[in-house]
């Protein structure tokens, strides 16, 4: 089976301080996977390196046996034509109606007839739940639709990768269940290959294929979701089952607790 | 001391990268083939949120400070039995600084503002990222239609302003103070040149119009994207805009009239 | 629909930039010959210039046919030399023309009248480059209350 995303010991840092140092992952084709990890070690710039907003400063990225640094400016949009990345916020255009939305990319990147473009947003709207809902300001949408219209939006072209950014983050129950039912079904569906960046565990391993930790910056777990619930590295442990202290520190590094408490000003 | 002076260093590198940055951004949204097609649309759009929607401040404006000047310009003439040369008193204030220079402070406050805004509030909810992995170029689709309709909508709202300024200046004078209407026009048409006061003026709100809305798009467009961080830079495009276009006017002024 | 208002009010907006600019150029301003169009230079000497400046007006019975485009010092003894631009659509100005500086009313500024020299087949036309030689000076106050208490000690 081919690998459609590979990551190989990939060096990033952002200003001074290092985000990842030889990080290495692969996501097969027509496959979930999930990349989960602790808030604030980058999950999101991971996203952004594999669709080429950010280089990394050593390693290498391929997208369909492309390496997406490498690439001038013209081949890495006709790329990105073949990826797309549903973000945290939806990031819907706040100027345009649901509809003039989700018919944005395939106004800018087609040359189909308004009537053509009217019956694919129409199919991508239903398939998400939301034909009702096409002449509504994203400003009127609470967030779980807003969610759904930028992943109707984000499969208007038919891509190859669909990139999730936190997709369940701050979701009540319900429409959490929503989104991972979509993800799931659009992936069986249209065979799509899904990159899930997440911190919710139980449900990214509820449908991924495969999932990847990341700490420490760089890959510490990878496995099978069923493997890695059996797996009783303490890191993994901690993380899967949420557990306050371990070698994740509660505690922001720092000097010794007790030197600074005694070494007053410094 | 060494210290100081390299931080002295420090801020100056900053500077000169951050105009290098707004450079850069600048060229790479204004060169290259646009989409008549696609942009035209968008940058009638733009025309309208940033030329029209500024045409009310800029009339009303242009009034009171025709008229303002009308009263205060007659008040000081009559003294010396001068008051036939308040037309052109009225008209070379306004068309040579009042008209470029009032327009582009309302123009940074009113329309650069909302521009900085605009763009740090669609940088903080990922949208110009998102047009990025849709393979849409944020600097052509978002920044370059506002950049031209910025620059063609300002040297338009200055000529308003004169226009409206003058016929104010005309409404007091002539209207109210009983100047005489004929000698107001004629004097005026006298000693205002088209070369020296109109076109000096005409190019002065262009120059404006350049550096104001450049300013407002490149500080929207690396505002830091939090709510905390678009505030500072809408209040940063006022501030450097206004300054921007008070010292430009004085080198203006001094290239045009002062040789 | 939402943007043909758009439109609608865009061209309102351009056509009355165009107006103003209109209303300005024709009702507020005119072009002085002499700063447009084509120009020839003259030049001329005199023993005080006053308070004359770089482009004051050239008039010929109070119309503007051209402006001082410098003033320098010339020659061993320094004579204060102006140049003229004055608009080529007034270039049959004869030799024996006179030039003096003026004042325009009481506390005016200063400005070069132009006198028109007569015209036979004796004498030839100024062209560019030409000086006038025949110029009278501007009047200066305290040389003229000067004069005025030297021939009242005459008497």
């Amino acid at each position: 089976m081919s690998n459609f995303v590979e990551l190989n010991n990939v060096h990033f840092s952002h200003g001074e301080r290092s985000i990842y140092e030889g990080l290495s992952l692969t996501v097969p084709k027509g496959k979930t996977v999930a990349v989960m990890g602790p808030s604030g070690i980058g999950k999101t710039t991971l996203l952004r390196l594999i669709g080429g907003q950010l280089k990394p400063s050593s390693g290498s990225i391929k997208v369909a046996d492309v390496e997406v640094p490498q690439l001038a400016r013209k081949p890495l949009y006709e790329l990105r034509k073949r990826m797309s990345m549903l973000f945290q916020s939806g990031a819907l255009f706040t100027d345009m109606s649901v509809y003039d939305n989700v018919a944005f990319p395939l106004r800018e990147h087609t040359n189909l007839s308004e009537r053509l473009i009217r019956s694919i947003v129409i199919m991508k709207l239903e398939a998400v739940g939301l034909r009702g809902a096409r002449h509504l300001m994203p400003a009127e949408l609470s967030g779980g639709m807003a969610r759904r219209a930028a992943l109707a939006r984000a499969i208007a072209l038919d891509p190859d990768l669909i990139m999730y950014d936190e997709p369940f983050a701050g979701q009540d129950p319900i429409s959490m269940g929503v989104i991972v039912k979509l993800i799931k079904s659009l992936n069986d569906s249209l065979g799509l290959t899904s990159i899930v960046v997440t911190h919710d565990v139980d449900e990214v391993l509820s449908i991924a294929d495969y999932a990847y930790i990341i700490a420490d910056k760089r890959v510490v777990a990878e496995g099978e979701p069923q493997a890695l619930l059996k797996d009783d590295t303490a890191l993994v442990k901690q993380f899967l089952h949420g557990e306050a202290d371990g070698p994740v520190a509660f505690h922001y590094s720092d000097d010794d607790f007790a030197s600074d408490l005694l070494g007053g000003q410094r | 001391m060494i210290e100081q002076l390299r931080r002295v260093g420090h801020t100056s590198l900053n500077q000169v990268a951050g105009i290098g940055y707004a450079l850069a951004m600048l060229l790479s949204a204004i060169i290259g083939k646009p989409n008549p097609r696609k942009s035209f649309p968008l940058f009638i759009k733009q025309m309208y949120v940033v030329g029209v929607l500024s045409l009310l401040i800029i009339i009303v404006s242009g009034l009171f400070i025709g008229m303002v000047l009308g009263l205060q310009g007659y008040t000081i003439l009559v003294d010396y039995g001068a008051e036939q040369s308040l037309g052109p008193m009225v008209a070379l204030s306004l068309l040579r600084e009042l008209g470029p220079v009032v327009t582009a402070l309302l123009f940074a406050g009113r329309a650069g503002s909302a521009l900085t805004a605009e763009i740090g509030l669609m940088k903080a909810t990922e949208q110009l990222s998102s047009l990025e992995m849709m393979a849409v170029d944020p600097l052509r689709r978002v920044v370059a239609p506002r950049f031209w309709a910025g620059f063609i909508s300002m040297p338009l709202l200055a000529l308003i302003f004169s226009a409206v300024g003058i016929y104010g200046g005309y409404l007091v004078g002539s209207g109210w103070l009983g100047v005489d209407e004929g000698a107001f026009w004629s004097v005026m048409q006298s000693s205002v040149d088209w070369y020296d006061d109109l076109l000096n003026g005409i190019i002065k709100s262009i120059v404006f119009a350049f550096v104001v809305t450049w300013i407002a798009l490149y500080k929207g467009y690396r505002a830091v994207p939090t709510s905390a961080g678009i505030s500072t830079a809408t209040t940063s495009t006022v501030v450097t805009a206004s300054l921007a276009v008070l010292g430009l006017d004085f080198i203006l002024t001094a290239l045009m009239f002062g040789g | 629909m939402e943007s043909r208002k758009t439109q609608i009010w865009v061209g309102l907006f351009v056509v009355l930039g165009v107006l103003a600019l209109l209303f300005i150029a024709l009702r507020a301003a005119s072009g002085s010959a002499a700063t447009s169009g084509e120009t020839y230079k003259l030049y001329a000497k005199f023993d005080n210039i006053g308070s004359l400046k770089v482009r004051s007006p050239v008039k010929v019975g109070g119309v503007v046919v051209g402006r001082v485009s410098n003033i320098t010092l010339t020659g061993e003894y320094y004579e204060p030399t102006v140049e003229m631009e004055i608009s080529a659509d007034y270039d049959q100005f004869s030799e024996t023309s006179s030039l003096s500086v003026l004042t325009s009313g009481l506390l005016g500024e200063q400005y070069l009248g132009l006198q028109p020299g007569f015209i036979d087949d004796t004498v030839g036309m100024l062209e560019d480059g030409d000086t006038i030689s025949d110029t009278k000076s501007a009047l200066v106050l305290e040389q003229l209350i000067g004069q005025f208490l030297f021939s009242q000690g005459n008497d």
